[in-house]
């Protein structure tokens, strides 16, 4: 039987007239990796803040590890880590001196040393904070927030602004985490982040949960299917697909179709094949978070969907 | 704990240490320069003593001893005014007649007014009025305590032989409380605040008022780090005779305390760092230059005066003087109470208003 850690309730926050978070309600199991997902402003931070006894909530009730938020703040935050958004650090101190600063404000720590080995800092921990990359700071975040070697660790946005192979370093870090056994709860905007990452996932937007599970279940409720993409096709080749799939987008030379059916894959290669057209390649791809995301908000993408679907 | 950190950090940042060690030393070398002169340059008092008993002699005596002055008698029947016409004196000091009555035991409520007439655009004023107003002090006290007045005073005096520059370090040592303190807490706590190392902070069991006691405690360390180099500058390089006692070094604790608080409360109302330093500028200037530090407030007009005694940096300059260089411990007492409720105003009012946790 899973154990739950953290139990919230119709939380609701207000700022004056504004809801920010509008009486979402979740569950998180130890050792998941639980995602927040949504666009700047959906209500992410503000949820987990409160979880973090950073903010206080409006309405709702919130447990963390059993303990009410409201009462028992610093028993929790004695058994949480938190790397906040936009974490920084003490400039002038180096890597093992800002693990150490914060380390020494809990009764119980890990070694500076485990905390290095662990975010792979081995090389930089005498380097003033100051002069690490973006990538290195938010590890050093990481190692920060183990430091009293928590229960439950809070990355709020971890990747936010890193490069693709930073982020992909930090992933390798999270992982490790999970791997550990830890509870961690991510928030990103980054749809394939929380993919590839989380064990489940809430989508959630304008202060509410749009779809709520794991990854792969809320990409069969969702999604739209499969498509294939064909790149760079000559124009004899397009004028045969747009016969025959009026409804796929024509970009320039490319080509989108939507996979109705099993065997609208074979057909759409026969209807290539048949055309002696040249193109590039072909790909056939999953939908994802983001195709999921775009569908139900109701944005931009998933405007264009529509059309199409005329 | 978090101190060895801020201490790391401290000396890792060239231009804090430069503000908190090499600015007060480069302030006293340069002012002690200044009004050292030549090293033994006596201010010229003229001095016509109305009185003329072994009361009044015994005061000019001890004024006489401080080896700072050379008094020229006047004659006690002359016009002084025709006097300052014809001699033009730097500062001339009238012992009214009334000098022994007012020490009198029967007469509680009278006074002698002493007439100290400087001018004001010399440098040695500070000096005289200083002085005159330390011995004031003292034979004021022994009266107060009921002890033999004149000769204890007296004994007193003539073993503290004052130098320019003591009457100058108390005022150094008072402002490096107010500058170091001040400015530290307003760029690092705006710093903190915007950088998102609060928000850190606020993740962990660690209270507001854990650590900014904690911070406070750091700048007691620096503004005493920065008092002992003062001092021994003032003894290495000018031969100073000055000590801290008790009263001095809790004036200067408390100073710190007080000016860290007020740090707090004003990094509340700064949005980014570069305002912080302006902010702290236009606290820490006013209170430089009205609170008689480096000038006697007695040599300023009333009204500038009135203001002096609004700013907490004037207890603490006074404080530290007269425990310093007058040796008036009853009146360095008054005065460290006066910066001790305002120490403990703040912090409170500092703490509150600094608050963490975001709505």
């Amino acid at each position: 039987m899973v154990e739950t850690v953290i139990t919230v309730s119709q939380l609701l926050k207000k700022y004056g007239d504004f809801t920010a978070v509008d009486g979402i309600s979740f569950e998180v199991y130890a050792g998941e990796v639980f995602s927040l997902l949504g666009p700047n402003g959906a209500g992410k931070t503000t949820t987990v803040e409160i979880l973090e006894c950073l903010r206080t909530k409006t309405g709702g009730d919130v447990r963390v590890l059993g303990m009410d938020i409201d009462h028992q703040m610093r028993d929790i935050k004695r058994r949480i880590g938190v790397l906040p958004q936009d974490f920084n650090c003490f400039d002038l101190l180096t890597v093992r001196e800002n693990i150490d600063y914060f380390g020494d404000m809990f009764d119980k720590r890990l070694p500076a040393e485990d905390l290095i080995k662990a975010v792979d800092l081995k090389d930089k921990e005498d380097e003033l904070f100051k002069n690490l990359s973006g990538g290195l700071k938010q590890r050093t975040g990481v190692a920060v927030a183990m430091v009293n070697d928590p229960d439950i660790i809070f990355l709020d946005e971890p990747t936010t602004g890193l490069d693709p192979r930073a982020r992909r370093d930090v992933w390798e870090v999270i992982r490790a985490l999970k791997a550990k056994g830890k509870t961690v709860i991510l928030t990103t905007h980054y749809m394939e982040e929380a993919e590839v990452l989380s064990d489940r996932v809430g989508i959630i937007d304008h202060g509410k949960f749009i779809a709520f599970g794991t990854p792969r279940d809320i990409v069969d409720k969702y999604g739209t299917g499969s498509r294939v993409i064909i790149s760079k096709c000559d124009s004899v080749c397009i004028d045969l697909l747009k016969q025959q799939w009026p409804l796929g987008e024509y970009k320039e030379n490319n080509v989108i179709i939507r996979l109705e059916n099993k065997n609208a894959l074979a057909e759409i290669i026969y209807t290539i094949d048949r055309s002696g057209g040249n193109y590039d390649q072909i790909q056939v791809t999953r939908p994802t978070l983001e195709d999921v995301f775009l569908r139900l908000t109701g944005r931009k993408i998933v405007e264009k969907g529509e059309e199409n679907a005329q | 704990m978090a101190l060895k950190g801020e201490m790391k950090s401290f000396w890792r940042n060239k231009t804090s240490v430069f503000w908190t060690i090499a600015f007060p030393l480069l302030l006293i070398l340069l002012f002690g320069a200044i009004f050292s002169g030549g090293g033994t340059t006596n201010v010229a008092i003229a001095v016509q003593d109305l009185n003329d008993t072994p009361a009044s002699h015994a005061f000019l005596d001890a004024l006489n001893h401080t080896n700072l002055v050379t008094m020229t008698m006047v004659d006690k029947n002359a016009n002084i005014d025709q006097y300052i016409k014809d001699n033009s004196p730097t500062a001339v000091l009238i012992v009214p007649a009334n000098f022994t009555a007012a020490f009198a035991p029967h007469a509680p409520n009278a006074s002698a007014i002493l007439q100290l007439r400087t001018d004001p655009t010399s440098q040695s004023t500070g000096i005289v009025m200083g002085l005159v107003g330390g011995i004031s002090n003292q034979f004021n006290l022994q009266i107060a305590n009921g002890g033999n007045k004149i000769v204890m005073s007296n004994s007193d005096i003539t073993q503290k032989q004052f130098k320019f520059i003591d009457f100058f370090l108390p005022g150094v040592i008072a402002l490096t409380s107010m500058t170091t303190t001040i400015f530290w807490m307003v760029s690092v706590m705006t710093r903190y605040r915007t950088n998102g190392i609060f928000k850190k902070l606020t993740t962990t069991p660690i209270t507001r008022y854990e650590w900014l006691a904690s911070q406070i405690i750091w700048q007691l360390i620096v503004v005493f780090i920065s008092v002992t180099v003062i001092m021994l500058v003032g003894i290495v390089a000018f031969g100073m005779s000055l000590t801290l006692n008790w009263i001095a070094i809790l004036t200067i604790i408390l100073s710190s305390a007080l000016f860290s608080s007020m740090g707090m409360i004003l990094a509340r109302y700064i949005k980014d760092e570069e305002t912080a330093s302006s902010a702290a500028n236009a606290i820490t200037f006013p209170m430089m230059f009205l609170s008689g530090i480096f000038f006697q407030l007695s040599s300023m007009p009333d009204w500038l005066q009135s203001i002096a005694h609004v700013l907490p940096l004037t207890y603490v300059g006074d404080a530290l003087r007269d425990s310093m260089v007058y040796g008036n411990d009853a009146a360095a007492i008054n005065n460290m109470l006066v910066v001790a409720v305002l120490a403990i105003f703040f912090f409170i009012a500092g703490v509150l208003m600094s608050k963490w946790k975001t709505e």
